[in-house]
């Protein structure tokens, strides 16, 4: 069965594994605002869709970068906050890499283990530059003094 | 030199631990070949013909006497008691058993070194002028810029899985040793009118299938703006680089399709969102990173020019590796070294545990503890008092590293080729073997003057062939090693972009190779006026007299 992993708290950085829901998702040629939207990775954002009322989008395959720069495009230049979901080859060593671009869950593929997937949401206590979820790069919130 | 703060080991550290559980959980078949193929690449290992191989990022080439000790001691431990100089300033073991990679990161991690980004479609490693902050016709020493470059590319949430893999070069001197034209992104340092800082960005620079010189996007960018051009760079290219064909994937595909004009404006509609935003660079962080490359305290030396001149008398083979394996320092009284990894018989940048040792120990007694890997795949001792050449010249030439050869013909650039390589078409080291016993005269050589043979064993160009003034590239013809050979390439200098050389027709037979390239030398020897370099000469009198002699029927 396909789970969902999803951010239950998201200043404690928590997440778990629920049971998948099913939105009708709407593609973004019959999507009305209000309802949830899904889109392919090589799709132009919109400054409507932050009106909807959860965005998917879909990965062709895990190594396909293309879905992290719309999520970030989504989250930091349209300023969408609903529920941000990455479907489609959704990998667990990926999922890092999603949460800091924006994506607050994540539908994971019977083929995948839910444990391992939790177990690799955040490998990193900190990184070098700038994301979504951390939009200062290190520079700028970590003393850094030579040697320091 | 750069030295970490708790900041870059915690992570580094970090990286290790999580190498280390994805390949346990590889080993534990919970990942399948595929999947840990994406997962191994991003910490350079690559599996081989023969074996793994694991490629070690050297920052923009620089490494400490301790981290080369440490580097030889991992070749002693995990492999066969040597290692490979790679053409992008990088160290590669042939032989490391897949399951003890987590350990030799560890190791690597304990002198502030990784894998990390040393393979699959993702920043890798920055390159530079391998004579930096050393070189006299330097204006800005570099390195606090790569190595930003270098935090910043570190695990980018955003730009780890690209359409293909993605290479930065970074030079601040007037001769372009980093060959920035030929990368993805290129980019020259140099001070304005107010003797401010900018860099000139070229783009869509590459060898590999589709030889490319890269086109300017921007010139006079303010050091503040590095990071969020780079960054509106690097989205246009992640969204919009083609991933249905490896071959069309990388980014001076999609310049070419859109045009430089059309890319600049997608680079600029991007840009315009990211621009003095939080990415910025602060004076606090360039400072930072400047500090970490304070120049050496370097001694007031007397003048050494009539006692060198004395030295080089008494000694003719001291005097010929000076004229060709020296350079001069920006210091007074000091000169930077070139150790050539090119002796006949080894192949072109293989050096043993004992010679990593023995350039450790050199640097560390007369170059500060620093030294260089360069991208012609030979060592350099950046800081060296010119009283201390002679003493340096004798020791390296008891440990097989004093060739008088740099810039010569038999200074061979070349990939590891179908001896190793899964990619390879064809064999690129026993034709650099071949070349180098067949014109090993010195007084040959050294009448051909400069002289770049570049040697590669697929199109991926790894020896740089485009840009070799001679080029050799490795061809499967239905089953057997062909070799087609291109002139009048070179990888840029003195202020002048890198030109692709000229395929001169039919590929050869491997036998045939040697007596091609003696052709080639008859044909410049007899055509160049006094003192005209080979690419010189090539430049006036064209491709056609070469092609005439070479192709020339026997009877």
């Amino acid at each position: 069965m396909p789970v969902l992993i999803k951010q239950t708290n998201q200043t404690q950085g928590e997440w778990s594994v629920a049971p998948l829901d099913q939105p009708k998702w709407q593609s973004s040629d019959t999507w009305s605002k209000g309802t949830p939207l899904i889109l392919q990775v090589d799709e132009e954002p919109a400054s409507e869709y932050v009106e909807a009322s959860a965005i998917a989008i879909e990965f062709p395959a895990f190594i396909d970068g293309r879905g992290l720069s719309l999520a970030v495009l989504l989250r930091s230049r349209f300023d969408f906050t609903g529920e941000l979901r990455a479907v489609g080859a959704v990998h667990e060593d990926i999922l890092h890499y999603m949460v800091r671009c924006g994506f607050d869950s994540f539908e994971l593929g019977d083929d995948r283990d839910a444990d391992i997937a939790l177990a690799q949401i955040a490998p990193y206590s900190d990184h070098y530059q700038a994301s979504v979820v951390n939009p200062e790069p290190a520079f700028r919130r970590v003393n850094r003094g030579h040697n320091a | 030199m750069y030295q970490y703060d708790k900041f870059d080991h915690t992570f580094v550290a970090e990286r290790v631990a999580h190498y280390r559980a994805q390949t346990l959980r590889y080993l534990d078949g919970k990942l399948s070949e595929d999947e840990f193929l994406q997962l191994r690449l991003r910490n350079g290992l690559y599996v081989q013909r023969l074996a793994p191989m694991l490629r070690v990022a050297v920052p923009y080439g620089t490494l400490s006497s301790d981290q080369l000790r440490m580097l030889a001691a991992i070749a002693r431990k995990y492999d066969r008691g040597y290692g490979h100089l790679s053409t992008r300033q990088n160290m590669q073991y042939n032989w490391p058993e897949l399951a003890e990679v987590p350990d030799i990161l560890e190791d690597l991690a304990s002198v502030e070194m990784h894998a990390i980004q040393t393979s699959g479609n993702c920043i890798r490693n920055v390159t530079t002028d391998e004579f930096s902050g050393a070189a006299l016709d330097e204006s800005v020493d570099v390195r606090p810029y790569c190595e930003i470059l270098r935090q910043w590319s570190t695990s980018h949430p955003e730009f780890d899985w690209l359409p293909r893999k993605f290479k930065i070069a970074v030079t601040g001197a007037t001769e372009d040793r980093a060959a920035i034209t030929v990368h993805d992104i290129g980019i020259r340092a140099h001070r304005d009118d107010q003797d401010q800082i900018v860099f000139d960005i070229f783009v869509g620079g590459g060898l590999g299938r589709t030889p490319v010189v890269g086109v300017l996007m921007i010139s006079g960018l303010p050091v503040e703006h590095l990071l969020t051009y780079v960054e509106a760079i690097m989205r246009v290219y992640n969204r919009f680089g083609r991933r249905d064909n490896k071959y069309r994937a990388r980014i001076k595909i999609l310049v070419r399709a859109l045009t430089a004009d059309g890319f600049r404006d997608r680079i600029d509609e991007e840009w315009m969102h990211l621009k003095s935003g939080p990415s910025t660079l602060t004076q606090d962080e360039v400072d930072r990173m400047r500090l970490h490359f304070t120049p050496p305290k370097f001694d007031t030396l007397p003048d050494f020019t009539d006692a060198l001149a004395q030295q080089r008398l008494a000694e003719p083979e001291f005097s010929r590796w000076v004229k060709h394996n020296v350079t001069p320092h920006k210091a007074p009284g000091y000169a930077v070294v070139t150790l050539s990894t090119k002796v006949t018989g080894i192949p072109p940048g293989d050096v043993s545990d004992e010679q990593m040792d023995c350039v450790a120990d050199w640097a560390e007694a007369w170059s500060f503890s620093e030294l260089r890997i360069s991208h012609e795949q030979n060592f350099v001792i950046p800081h060296v008092a010119q009283n201390k050449l002679l003493e340096l010249w004798g020791a390296a030439r008891a440990a097989g590293m004093g060739a008088s050869n740099k810039g010569l013909l038999t200074d061979i650039i070349c990939c590891p080729g179908g001896d190793y390589c899964s990619l390879a078409n064809a064999k690129s080291i026993p034709v650099a073997e071949s070349i180098q016993r067949r014109f090993d005269d010195y007084d040959y050589q050294h009448d051909l003057h400069e002289l770049d043979i570049n040697i590669s064993g697929c199109m991926n160009a790894c020896g740089h062939h485009h840009v070799g003034h001679i080029g050799i590239l490795g061809v499967d013809k239905k089953g057997a090693e062909f070799y087609q050979i291109s002139l009048g390439g070179h990888s840029g200098h003195s202020g002048i972009g890198a030109t692709l050389g000229q395929i001169v027709g039919p590929s050869f037979a491997r036998r045939d190779v040697n007596d091609v390239i003696n052709k080639i030398f008859d044909v410049y020897l007899a055509n160049r006026t006094q003192e005209e370099h080979f690419l010189n000469c090539f430049k006036r009198i064209g491709l056609e007299p070469f092609k005439e002699s070479i192709y020339a029927s026997s009877d």
